[in-house]
């Protein structure tokens, strides 16, 4: 580990790469550079999901920590990791104070591994529009998190507005267990679907992607039916034409951490794996795909009423936006 | 908006472009018969545990044993779930295992024991009512091939086998060996072919399981870089090593009236052989790749000096890993007057445009220094060298190698230059590792082909025709061999002299893997 106080991005270059010529073999077979948007407080619980996802794929980690924008004089603290805590790859941690956090880009972008995708992951609340960040107008695909939002409902539609194709929120990865279960209990399944209803936490993005997702792959309007409790709890859906006439009904209810009770007429209940994914583990399902997702995109459109997303332009341009003057007005 | 009707076979909650869903089969069974075998509790189960572990298996989904014990379904679930504790590759999870154990049955009896069988065919109804396993089974026969005609002739009476009679598809998995010749392969895939149907037959060869194999397929036709090159005018020769330092432990009695010829060399050497040379497939599916390999196999020449390019070999006592280990005619079950061989290695050519010419080099054998299996393609020498003969001594033939196990991965060895003020060339190896780029955990082999039964993906299962036509290779050896003695290496050895001298005939060497 080598740590820089006060430093410049080339020494950060320089250090990196002495680093690895240390590190011998173990810097090998990078795939992806992931550029990790935290505050002070996030840095490590950031850390341990960088970790998990980076022992899965293997990636160069960039933690960028932002601070005191306002401070006078700007300065970059950096701290270089190979076969660290932060997983098999090579990792470095970027503090910047001061106005350097608004060109955050000048010190990432020679730390980039070469010629291969960034993923940049706000670990909070990701900016409005991803435009103003210069971190995510450079990224191939962006990850965000709103399920912690003052407003998560809120922010699922700005979200929505500001699509661009390789945006994916965790709030989608938590529903594939969901989604999976799902698709598994339809496979042969005779008749139409009728109606249908999801049942989660009130104001919970995930449950609304579900329901969408849901609603638009079978053209029908699902609803959300408020419950307290912890994120997705239920999914019940009716279909005309199987079973006789009577009509099927398929339900999914979770129960305790890792399974659900999955039950259709006329089977017996099933016990399905449930699994309530941590940080670590939905940042690896978004690292595995580095393609845009049309299925999200589709879901996240009907959210907010915006037809399909997938057709907008993949790339953003940098909109300039300077938080010092936004508060002055 | 209104859903469009739709045949009951298409689900709507399914997209292709939507890849975060995983492929999981229809609702099914699988019916394991010699369930209490080394390989159903070191693979089969352990391979179920972890499909379930990763919501692979369909909400429908039941697990039959079928032995000749007297137990009862706790007996057996107790046992599968030691099995699956003990070699699990996913963590060990009890409530993962609790899904599974709800639709554990055993069914005792003896293979030619019509009650045990008409029980197993009610339990698969009593299942389908009370599981929902819809009529679909697939049979794994982990049972020696002589066991084969009376399980098959029981599953044909009670109409088991039959995908009219039961109202979904019926399929089984049959193990290597597949016959000991080409007459008694025939005579099998008859068999089996008459009771199911070709297509719902899957023979399992383990390797076609593995990643690396895949891989293989994609790095062939996935990228520009290699294809050009990968033909006689700059191919130089062609290595296929399996290697095993285990001897021949609990196997002796097979092993034996097999030998390591038909033991790896017709099987995994053959299909690894086929997937190397062959031609670009049409499509990644069963067919296309079936209609390939045929071609590639049916294109394998043998050399006609028999006596220099077919070696095989029988180790004798030697130190391995740094202990002492018996001679094969030593090991326990085998008798004195033995001439199988532990080794073999043989020189063959394919016979086509693109490989005219280039010798492919297959070696196989038990108690060798490591257990290694890989691919090495070797490329021919550059024509010219602008560089002094002194300068480029320490380089060799360019290699591209497939590390199959273990280690998975590719290593490319190429030319470079030595740092200093002389121009002095040496081979460096560039290597590309699984498991540094993709440390995803790889599934079991076993794993994969078990998922692929259960869909229906006939990928990455070697057809009869493929089985018949190695034989069509090995047969001739074996009648070669047959009533000589095998050459002696030492246990720990890189087999015998013999091979040695035959790549030492053609101006080349063995690689040490």
């Amino acid at each position: 580990m080598t740590t820089l106080w006060d430093t410049t991005g080339t020494a950060v270059v320089r250090a990196l790469s002495e680093a690895r010529l240390e590190a011998g073999g173990v810097a090998r077979g990078l795939v992806l550079t992931l550029v990790v948007v935290a505050d002070e407080e996030q840095v490590a619980e950031a850390e341990r999901a960088a970790s998990v996802a980076s022992s899965a794929h293997p990636c160069r980690v960039l933690i960028v920590v932002r601070r005191q924008v306002n401070a006078a004089q700007p300065r970059l603290d950096a701290e270089v990791l190979i076969g660290g805590r932060l997983g098999p790859g090579e990792s470095v941690i970027l503090r910047m104070s001061g106005r350097l956090g608004l060109h955050a880009e000048s010190v990432v972008l020679p730390l980039l591994a070469s010629d291969s995708p960034v993923v940049t992951w706000w670990v909070g609340d990701p900016p409005d529009l991803i435009a103003h960040d210069p971190l995510g107008v450079l990224a191939d695909r962006r990850v965000t998190d709103i399920a912690n939002a003052a407003d998560p409902l809120a922010a699922l539609e700005q979200r929505a507005r500001d699509f661009a194709p390789g945006d994916t929120d965790l709030a989608w990865s938590r529903t594939t267990p969901w989604r999976a279960v799902l698709a598994g209990a339809f496979d042969g399944v005779p008749g139409t679907a009728t109606d249908a209803s999801v049942t989660a936490r009130p104001g919970s993005t995930s449950g609304t992607l579900l329901a969408c997702w849901l609603g638009g792959r079978l053209g029908i309007h699902v609803p959300v039916v408020e419950a307290e409790g912890r994120g997705i709890q239920a999914i019940e859906l009716n279909l005309d034409g199987g079973e006789g006439a009577g009509g099927t009904t398929i339900a999914l209810a979770r129960d305790g951490d890792r399974s659900g009770t999955l039950s259709r007429t006329g089977e017996p209940d099933r016990t399905m794996p449930l699994p309530w994914f941590d940080l670590g583990d939905l940042l690896a399902e978004e690292l595995r795909r580095l393609d845009d997702d049309p299925v999200y995109a589709a879901a996240l459109g009907l959210s907010a009423d915006l037809g399909d997303l997938a057709d907008r332009p993949r790339t953003r341009t940098h909109v300039w936006r300077d938080p010092a003057e936004r508060s002055a007005s | 908006m209104v859903a469009e009707p739709r045949a009951a076979a298409t689900n709507p909650l399914r997209d292709p472009r939507d890849r975060r869903l995983p492929r999981v089969p229809d609702p099914c069974a699988l019916v394991v018969f010699g369930v209490t075998g080394d390989l159903a509790r070191k693979k089969l189960i352990p391979a179920i545990y972890d499909l379930g572990n990763r919501g692979l298996l369909p909400p429908g989904f039941a697990l039959l044993g079928f032995a000749r014990r007297d137990w009862d379904h706790g007996d057996f679930e107790e046992l599968a779930m030691e099995a699956a504790k003990a070699h699990c590759r996913t963590p060990w999870r009890p409530e993962a295992w609790q899904r599974i154990s709800e639709a554990v049955r055993f069914v005792p009896g003896s293979f030619d024991d019509d009650e045990a069988f008409d029980t197993l065919a009610q339990t698969l109804i009593d299942l389908e009512a009370s599981h929902g396993i819809g009529g679909n089974t697939a049979f794994y026969l982990s049972i020696p091939p002589a066991m084969f005609p009376v399980v098959l002739k029981q599953m044909e009476r009670t109409g088991m086998a039959d995908n009219h009679v039961s109202g979904g598809w019926r399929r089984v998995v049959v193990e290597k060996p597949f016959g000991h010749d080409l007459a008694s392969s025939r005579e099998l895939n008859h068999l089996v072919d008459s009771v199911f149907t070709a297509k719902d037959v899957f023979r399992i060869d383990h390797y076609l399981g593995k990643e690396t194999i895949q891989n293989l397929l994609a790095l062939r036709f996935a990228n520009t870089l290699f294809e050009p090159i990968w033909n006689a005018h700059y191919v130089d020769s062609v290595q296929i090593t399996m290697a095993e330092d285990v001897g021949i432990a609990g196997r002796a009695g097979f092993y034996d009236s097999a030998g390591a010829a038909r033991d790896v060399l017709q099987n995994h050497l053959l299909q690894l052989l086929a997937l190397t040379a062959m031609e670009e497939p049409v499509a990644f599916d069963a067919d296309a790749l079936r209609i390939e390999k045929s071609k590639v196999l049916d294109a394998i020449s043998l050399p006609t000096d028999l006596d220099r390019y077919a070696i095989r070999g029988r180790y004798e006592q030697g130190w391995l890993a740094g202990e002492r280990v018996h001679g094969y005619l030593d090991e326990s079950g085998i008798p004195k007057t033995s001439t199988t061989e532990s080794y073999a290695a043989v020189r063959l050519g394919v016979e086509t445009r693109r490989w005219a010419g280039v010798p492919f080099y297959l070696r196989t054998g038990k108690r060798l220094p490591r257990r290694v299996t890989e691919i090495a393609v070797s490329f021919a020498k550059a024509p010219h060298l602008p560089f002094a003969v002194t300068d480029t001594t320490e380089l060799g033939n360019n290699q591209l190698v497939i590390r199959v196990q273990p280690d998975e991965g590719v290593t490319l060895r190429f030319g470079s230059k030595v740092p200093g003020s002389a121009m002095e060339v040496r081979d460096v190896s560039m290597d590309f590792s699984y498991g540094a780029a993709f440390t995803e955990g790889s599934p079991e082999a076993y794993e994969r082909l078990i998922l692929d039964v259960l869909l229906g993906d006939a990928t990455l299962f070697p057809r009869n025709e493929e089985v018949e036509a190695s034989w069509r290779v090995v047969d001739p050896l074996e009648a070669f061999w047959a009533g000589k003695q095998p050459h002696a290496y030492r246990a720990g050895e890189w087999g015998p002299r013999a091979a040695d001298d035959m790549l030492a005939a053609d101006g080349r060497s063995w690689r040490r893997p």
